[in-house]
């Protein structure tokens, strides 16, 4: 296992440079008038240039991409260039992650919570009422597009319940609204998945033969059923939990939550290379260590599942 | 010279008016003091940076026009008052301007603390920030196109910044030496390139000028005491501002939301702002609701001036969209006119104002109430007059124009004519204008005259790949102001422009003839009336040309807010009209009825003005 | 056992209750024979649910309806903007009449017209994609699950392809080649099988060294016929699910895009820019019809194939099958 961690660790390494490169590039074929601002038809040549000097776009590519590399091995994730001119992208992003990680795992935690005892319960009344107002609940959710039901809740909610429409720093009366409506989606997935891996698990033999035996169902469900199903879903939550700090862009464009949600979308198309290159570079490393650990975790909840090659198997 | 003469002692008095009125204007607007509760907004786009020397950004101006004060500025009719310079001259030849400063007069940092007197090194030491290259200052030219060895300097043809024209002479006067006389210069002292900056403040935070609040000194009317980004925004009332009398509201604190748009109009009926936008989408609801209808009024429009554009040099149309035979129709001053004649301006408006389009469109490039000489608006000179008066929308001489065009057309060009309409597709308001022209014209015209073909174009690029490459055949352009004189709304058809190239014409004879006009008119700088005349003259032929169809002004739309109208400071250009001293919020919104009425009174309140300022200088 | 008891048993035991059968090839034939047929059964266990059922029939009834829609008499230009014969405008946020069934929109055009032509072109994005998705997904993800040799350069490919946002592959696209539906397609499918590969892959990684592979492997089978035979039957019904959902989730994918700007422009209707364009009057209850009729046509769509796709992946299960 060891071997196989550190072989993976050095192939995720090398992952993680051809995609900043690879997008490095590609920030670079789109068109420099995009830094140019709204006075981009009246500003002279010497202006235009001016600016591009002062962002390192006149140097040719290869140029830009070693002052990158290099001032990356120094620690230095440069200064953004759009989004906030001339800010170090740390100091705009440190704040930020704080608010996207805690709302991310509140809610995950949250929709584990809703979720998985939703799928349990639907698993276990299989085609009974309960089973169905729960199914009623997640086809819901996932035939109307969050866009709208997102605004639908907050709009309503807040209006019944007189709770505050924006988030505000310290106000925890206005953390409960975003949270609660950023699990809903994440609470229907989950039901969703453990209902369908419960309902297929029960159908095994080995459930029939314990049932058989006379093995009380409550430890069927929780030593047999559930640990089998959970399984799959082992492989997803590490990147799931990770990647919670990249925030939720309807939840925190909804609510003013100053987070990470909808910044990359945001940096891209304002073409704020540096923060491109920064948040790709830390999104790549989690989600791609997400992946490794999701890997991990699923060899131990199933001990049947081996990783490394070994020999004798193609 | 001998006008040069002429014109010296009006200028002198114009200087003496500003000078000697600052006392006796409490009789007008803003006598008394007035009461005013603190304002409560909303935004969706967050400050990229707040270094007012740098920024191009229309709502980065706002920081820094409630902020930063220049020497003069203007009021609420537009006339140039005194600020932080209390008076000035002008030399014989109208190249040296020299200001006398108020004394006094101290920068504060965010959180209110004295930090060093305001002085004439101040506006030195800004412009040679602004001047420095390496600063990528995005408003540079504006300062050194004119200021004598401004542009030498920028490009590094000169080092030493001592022989640009720009020198304090004491602590508390400041020359300027401009590169030849412009008429106009006074109305560009209230834009960012010429705001000051303290030198050893710039000094001391380097890189970090502008980056967040901490790294700003202000010496204007609000301080900039909280920016959290993507948070929210206060400014707060400076009182040791030397004209803190007239700045009424307290406190501004701003929140931001990316859906202001969807989430502010429910957050203004609820009670929690002050005021926000209402868009063309919910504006029937709004009005159609008897009490909603009663908060819900125009918003002021803005100098950027629209117009339809025929392109003469379809050099990157793609072939599909038959270039060729677009310029042989283009260069048909009868096909041009009936698209001219044939395009109902006011269906196309809709898509932006459906309740009061007519606000909205605009017969001229230059805009109405941006520039007057003489107490007359620059629209009402000869020739621009008879087509301000017009409507350019006649359905029955666009047919007659078309039915030239074909018969001068057989033979050479092939029917229908395809039109390549570029719009950008990122937002939905110019998406439906192209449907709605294309439609439109495609009616009256017959679909067997013109083949409209509207191409969405994505945002990024989006000039570069239409208008500027010349890719078009017939698109929406604007253009925007940088000083108040018709001269800037010439820039886009001279020689360098990337506009429509009518230079590029198979007779270059109208060309010829519009750039001698423009030309003559921009030598003109002393004799306003004489300038106007010529520049009106030029503006008239160019229409008359159907080079393109002048369609409306930018801004505009609805808004539901406390703040009362029409008493911000107004300038057809620049920043004035971002700032909040003088600004009074109300109890309640007022609704479109109210607004008219006060825009009426405004406007003659504004005319009587500036025939007070020319009857005084004609003395 | 009493001996009464006994004496009844054996009395039983009566020549005439047991006979020797007649040695019979065919009936010996049947023993190794069973008429069961996978498909057959699924369909069999299928059709039994009726909520499925109806679905089924809502969906054939909706996608038949949008296919044929233009050609039905009396049907209006989803373009074509309506002239109000009182002003001579165009006739704005008519609400819902006998002339506009579901009204017109802002600038005057037909919304019945514009939702069945945005619903063919969705569901016609959706289906190409998810054709896509589903060929090229499941063959790279049991190639990647399967052959161990392949796994270290399909998990780079993929490590690298999902890092790279989507977005900035979306700006380029359309940079390069202008907002379309064919942007928008090429866009997608160049992202969408990642997610069917590694479920694939995963679901495969889980199964791979059962036993039976294990026994299918000493004997010599060739890798692509234990893929076939042996992996990907058994994920038939996850698989089926995966599928019916990549139809409704293409859509909302589509409707993220629009979102954040970068979707068809509204010239092209799609159920993306429908919707979006209703969010925002939302709150006024005259306008509020133009956000409600798509998100009804919307949600049958997902719905339907949310609940068909549970019910056949039910349906699919062997172990269901009785």
């Amino acid at each position: 296992m060891l071997k196989y961690s550190i072989k993976r660790i050095l192939q995720s390494i090398v992952t993680v440079f051809i995609v900043i490169t690879v997008v490095f590039l590609l920030m670079r074929l789109l068109p420099v008038e995009g830094y140019y601002g709204e006075r981009a038809d009246k500003l002279t040549d010497a202006q235009k240039e001016a600016i591009l000097r002062k962002h390192g776009l006149l140097d040719p590519w290869y140029v830009q991409l070693k002052n990158f590399y290099s001032s990356l091995f120094k620690g230095d994730l440069g200064n953004s260039i759009i989004y906030r001119r001339d800010v170090p992208v740390v100091d705009i992003l440190k704040p930020k992650i704080p608010y996207s990680f805690g709302f991310g795992i509140a809610s995950l935690i949250l929709s584990l919570i809703i979720g998985l005892s939703m799928g349990i319960h639907m698993a276990r009344e299989k085609g009974g009422f309960w089973d169905n107002v729960w199914s009623a609940f997640v086809v819901f959710i996932n035939a109307v597009p969050a866009a709208v039901y997102l605004l639908f809740i907050q709009m309503y909610v807040t209006s019944i319940t007189k709770l505050p429409i924006l988030f505000t720093k310290g106000n925890f009366v206005s953390y409960i609204l975003p949270t609660v409506s950023m699990s809903l989606g994440g609470a229907a997935g989950y039901a969703m998945w453990m209902r369908r891996y419960m309902v297929d698990e029960l159908n095994k033999d080995y459930i029939k033969l314990a049932r058989a035996k006379g093995m009380p169902n409550k430890d069927i469900m929780v030593s047999h059923v559930m640990r089998n199903a959970f399984v799959p879903m082992a492989q997803y939550l590490p990147s799931s939990v990770l990647l919670t700090i990249s925030g939720s862009i309807y939840i925190e464009s909804l609510y003013s939550i100053p987070g990470m949600g909808g910044l990359l979308v945001d940096v891209i198309q304002r073409q704020d290379n540096t923060l491109v290159q920064a948040l790709v570079l830390i999104y790549s490393v989690l989600g791609i260590f997400g992946l490794f650990l999701g890997d991990i975790l699923m060899a131990v909840f199933d001990p049947r599942i081996r990783l490394e090659k070994e020999g004798g198997a193609r | 010279m001998k006008s040069l003469k002429k014109m010296f002692p009006v200028l002198l008095i114009l200087v003496m008016l500003f000078a000697g009125c600052t006392p006796k204007e409490e009789e007008g607007n803003g006598a008394e003091v007035r009461e005013s509760e603190d304002y409560y907004g909303i935004y969706s786009g967050e400050l990229t940076t707040i270094n007012y020397l740098t920024t191009s950004s229309t709502a980065e101006f706002a920081i820094a026009a409630n902020t930063i004060d220049c020497l003069v500025e203007y009021d609420n009719l537009g006339i140039v008052r005194p600020a932080m310079a209390t008076e000035w001259t002008i030399s014989d030849d109208g190249l040296v301007w020299t200001f006398t400063l108020r004394e006094g007069q101290h920068w504060y940092t965010h959180d209110g603390t004295e930090y060093a007197e305001v002085t004439a090194q101040d506006w030195v030491d800004a412009m040679k920030y602004l001047l420095n290259p390496d600063n990528a200052s995005a408003t540079a030219d504006i300062a050194y196109r004119v200021l004598k060895n401004g542009e030498k300097y920028f490009l590094g043809e000169i080092d030493d910044f001592d022989e640009v024209g720009v020198k304090a002479l004491d602590k508390y006067t400041l020359e300027y030496t401009l590169e030849k006389p412009v008429p106009y210069f006074l109305s560009m002292l209230t834009y960012c390139p010429f705001m000051p900056a303290n030198g050893q403040f710039l000094e001391e935070v380097g890189e970090k000028f502008g980056t967040d609040n901490e790294y700003l000194l202000y010496n204007g009317a609000y301080l900039f005491t909280v920016w959290e980004p993507q948070e929210m925004q206060v400014l707060e009332k400076n009182e040791n501002y030397w004209d803190a009398d007239k700045v009424y509201i307290k406190k501004i604190e701003s929140k931001y939301n990316k859906e202001a748009a969807t989430l502010a109009p429910e957050m203004f009926l609820r009670g929690e702002i002050s005021g926000c936008d209402i868009s063309t989408d919910l504006l029937d609801e709004w009005m159609n609701d008897p009490e909603k209808s009663k908060m819900v009024r125009p918003a002021s429009t803005s100098f950027y001036s629209y117009f339809y554009a025929f392109n003469f040099d379809p050099r990157s149309v793609p072939e599909e969209y038959e270039p060729d035979n677009w310029k042989i129709a283009v260069n048909n001053i009868n096909f041009r006119k009936a698209l001219f004649h044939g395009l109902d301006r006011t269906a196309a408006v809709l898509t932006l104002d459906p309740y009061t389009p007519e606000r909205m469109i605009t017969n001229t490039i230059t805009l109405k109430n941006f520039a007057a000489a003489g107490g007359k608006d620059y629209t009402e000179f000869d020739g621009l007059a008879d087509i301000v008066a017009r409507e350019s929308f006649d359905p029955e001489l666009a047919v007659e124009y078309r039915d030239k065009a074909k018969e001068e057309l057989e033979g050479e060009a092939t029917f229908p004519i395809k039109v390549m309409m570029p719009y950008n597709t990122s937002g939905t308001q110019w998406t439906n204008e192209s449907q709605v022209v294309e439609q439109q014209l495609e009616n009256l015209l017959g679909e067997d005259f013109i083949d409209i073909i509207p191409v969405g174009f994505p945002p990024s690029g989006f000039l570069n790949a239409t208008r500027r490459a010349g890719n078009y055949c017939f698109q929406k352009c604007n253009w925007g102001p940088d000083y108040a004189d018709p001269e800037t709304y010439t820039d886009p058809w001279m020689p360098d422009g990337t506009y429509n190239w009518p230079e590029r014409a198979f007779d270059p004879e109208p060309y010829n003839h519009y750039k001698s006009l423009v030309d003559q008119a921009k030598e003109e700088v002393l004799d306003l009336e004489r300038r106007f005349e010529l520049f009106a003259e030029a503006e008239a032929f160019l229409i008359d040309q159907a080079w393109v169809i002048p369609i409306h002004c930018g801004g505009g739309g609805y808004v539901a807010t406390k703040l009362e109208p029409f008493t911000s400071p107004y300038a057809p250009f620049g920043i004035a009209d971002l700032q909040y001293k003088g600004q009074v919020v109300m109890k309640e919104p007022i609704d479109t009825e109210e607004y008219m009425r006060r825009y009426e009174e405004w406007e003659q309140a504004r005319k009587a003005a500036l025939e007070e300022q020319a009857a005084k200088q004609g003395q | 056992m009493t001996r009464k008891e006994l004496q009844t048993l054996t009395a039983i035991e009566d020549d005439a209750l047991f006979t020797f059968a007649q040695y019979d090839p065919e009936a010996a034939e049947k023993t190794g024979y069973s008429d069961y047929s996978y498909w057959k059964s699924t369909f069999r266990i299928f059709f039994k649910n009726k909520t499925a059922l109806l679905l089924l029939a809502i969906m054939v009834l909706l996608v038949v309806f949008t296919v044929i829609q233009p050609y039905l008499p009396n049907q209006k230009d989803p373009t074509k903007i309506h002239i109000d014969p009182a002003t001579g405008h165009q006739l704005r946020n008519h609400p819902p009449s006998k002339e506009f069934w579901f009204g017109t929109n802002v600038i005057g055009q037909d919304l019945w017209a514009r939702i069945w032509s945005g619903t063919r072109t969705s569901l016609l994005i959706a289906i190409i994609v998810g054709i896509w998705e589903v060929v090229f997904g499941i063959f790279i993800g049991a190639l990647w699950g399967y052959v161990r040799q392949l796994d270290a350069l399909i998990t780079e490919i993929y490590n690298v392809i999902n890092n790279i946002p989507n977005t900035i592959l979306l700006t380029l696209l359309a940079y390069i080649m202008r907002p379309s539906f064919k942007t928008m397609v090429i866009a997608m499918c160049l992202t969408g099988w990642l997610g069917m590969a590694r479920f694939v892959r995963n679901q495969i990684v889980i199964i791979r060294d059962r036993e039976y592979n294990l026994a299918s492997r000493c004997l010599g089978t060739p890798t692509w016929r234990i893929i076939t035979k042996n992996v990907l039957p058994y994920l038939v019904s996850v698989i089926v699910m995966r599928i019916a959902l990549s139809i409704p989730g293409t859509i909302g994918w589509e409707v993220f895009l629009t979102y954040i700007g970068l979707g068809l422009p509204i010239e092209t209707p799609s159920l993306g820019n429908l919707l979006n364009e209703g969010r925002r009057v939302m709150m006024s209850s005259h306008l509020r019809y133009q956000l409600i009729f798509p998100a009804v046509v919307l949600s049958i769509i997902t719905v339907s194939f949310y609940v068909l796709g549970n019910a056949f992946a039910d349906a699919a299960d062997p172990r269901n099958h009785y």
